[in-house]
């Protein structure tokens, strides 16, 4: 950057200043940690809930699938993993969307 | 739209059903898995190449330069300093020759004063001597005057006593008259 | 429209084997190839941008450093001060994800992140990472992060698998996540390139239609370009995210 001297330019003291924060203690702004999706539109946000809710929801059923095969018990472990899949899946859209927990 | 689409793909890839067109979820495909065995391989040599060789190399400049940054501003801010204790001097400087300025400037006038008093009180002196000298001649002058005015008074008289009475006069009287006379009048 | 049957909108996630027949014996595909490409790209730019090692520095120089300073900071930002240690990842999980989404989209290129098995492999690797973390610093104290505190007794039963599955859920959204929009982004262009090849072959007054999904594409390849940086920065923020969990154990 070029400064053009002359006419009207901050303080020197000022432009010191603002140099000596930038370089030393540059609190950047505090970004939102749930950024995510495009945007905060309406599908953006049902595409976040609906990853959280599949993807939830298919450890739940992978799991209930891999314990019946294990265990002989088709199917209720299948029918036990959809339902705790979809608790989980709750679980990580209030985790996402829910009231923000003050920081430890 | 798009997010629908995107939703839909997340959707689609669950259910068992759509596995058969996704080239994605073929996994009977051996170039599947062993795209994952390169992707590792890759992966792990970036990371390494990168965090052994290319990164140190950007910190280094970074820090290069924020010590540089660091150490200008500190000269910026040491040299600010210093001219503005410079300015303080500066002003206190003009300030003090201001004062002694006007203190010379004073006594100057002063002095200056002084010597025109000195000056009159001298042409006043001269100019006294003068006038006295001026006032004795001038009293030389009148005393020389009265003088001859006596004498041509007294002549005066004697021709015309003589004329009026055809004798010579007196001596004595004219003399004392003509005195009375010039005594009244303040010339003698 | 009996259109379904000559759009193959799948075909271009199909995988061959790349760099002749010495690829071929080894499995190596032309998703391996971009990512060779991808990786060599960031090695590039980060080693003709650092050569000048200016004060001032140039485009190239600026936009490297711009790169570095920036996942530096969302990793302190993100993680705290123990950040630094996992900078050098996050960087070149973030780039080795924004290159592949970027090249993806050139023209005859192929999008590796558009595969499930790319992107939970990358996935799998974070969380595996993360939990190693976190049994590194907290040791078995990790596992009360399966049980909240505050939470009553008789809840554990239902509360703790949610948990393990809502914690193993993790690689999953991350991974359906990444792929699923490039996914759509490549189906999207395949779909609208398809329209427009059909129409156009109709007739003039196709061509003059073709326009339309033409104008599609072109938009839509903007808006891809900015989902690319976004998914990758997503990945690698949500990775910051998790890994701040693990150091914090909150």
């Amino acid at each position: 950057m070029t400064e053009t001297k002359g006419d009207r330019e901050p303080s020197f003291e000022d432009r010191l200043r603002v140099a000596r924060t930038k370089q030393g203690l540059d609190k950047p702004a505090p970004t939102s940690a749930s950024a995510d999706m495009g945007g905060r539109s309406a599908m953006g946000i049902g595409l976040r809930v609906g990853v959280e809710l599949v993807s939830a929801m298919i450890v739940g059923v992978g799991l209930g699938w891999f314990f019946d095969r294990w265990l002989h018990t088709t199917p209720f472990l299948l029918i036990l993993g959809v339902l705790l899949g979809g608790g989980a899946g709750v679980a990580n859209v209030w985790r996402l969307m829910g009231p923000k927990k003050p920081p430890a | 739209m798009r997010p629908l689409a995107t939703l839909a793909v997340a959707l689609l890839v669950s259910s068992p059903a759509f596995a058969e067109g996704m080239p994605q979820l073929d996994f009977k495909n051996p170039l599947t898995i062993s795209q994952i065995v390169w992707l590792a391989i890759i992966f792990f040599t970036l990371y390494l190449l990168l965090a052994r060789w290319a990164l140190p190399q950007v910190a280094e400049v970074l820090e290069m330069r924020a010590a540089t940054i660091g150490r200008d501003l500190d000269a910026a801010r040491l040299a600010k300093a210093e001219a503005d204790s410079a300015v303080v001097e500066l002003t206190h400087a003009t300030r003090e020759a201001q004062a002694s300025a006007q203190a010379s400037i004073a006594s100057a006038v002063d002095a200056a004063k002084a010597e025109a008093a000195l000056r009159s009180a001298e042409l006043n002196a001269k100019l006294d001597i003068q006038l006295n000298q001026a006032e004795q001649r001038i009293d030389i002058a009148r005393a020389g005057a009265v003088g001859a005015l006596r004498q041509v008074a007294t002549d005066t008289a004697h021709v015309v006593i003589a004329r009026l009475t055809g004798q010579p006069a007196n001596d004595d009287a004219v003399n004392h008259e003509v005195g009375a006379v010039l005594t009244i009048r303040g010339q003698a | 429209m009996a259109a379904e049957h000559t759009i193959d909108a799948l075909g271009q996630f199909r995988l061959f084997p790349a760099l002749g027949p010495l690829g071929a014996s080894v499995n190596f595909t032309q998703s391996n190839l971009m990512m060779l490409i991808s990786s060599a790209a960031i090695l590039w730019l980060l080693w003709a941008g650092m050569r000048p090692r200016a004060i001032v520095p140039g485009r190239l120089q600026a936009l490297a450093e711009m790169a570095y300073s920036g996942i530096s900071g969302m990793c302190t930002e993100q993680i705290g001060s123990e950040g630094k240690r996992f900078f050098p990842f996050i960087f070149t999980l973030f780039f080795f994800v924004l290159f592949g989404n970027l090249f993806g989209l050139l023209p005859f290129a192929f999008t590796y992140t558009s595969h499930i098995a790319i992107t939970f492999a990358l996935a799998l690797m974070v969380i595996v990472i993360v939990t190693f973390v976190a049994l590194r610093i907290h040791g078995l104290h990790f596992f009360s992060y399966f049980f909240p505190a505050g939470a009553p007794k008789l809840l554990a039963p239902l509360i703790i698998p949610v948990e393990i599955i809502s914690y193993l859920s993790r690689p999953v959204s991350l991974s359906i996540r990444l792929f699923a929009n490039m996914v759509a982004g490549h189906v999207m262009f395949e779909v609208f390139a398809s329209f427009i090849v059909m129409l156009a072959g109709i007739g003039t007054l196709g061509v003059i239609a073709a326009i339309g999904p033409l104008a599609l594409n072109v938009a839509l390849m903007g808006f891809e370009l900015l989902v690319a940086f976004l998914q990758a920065y997503v990945f690698a923020i949500l990775t910051c995210i998790y890994l701040h969990d693990a150091v914090h154990l909150h």
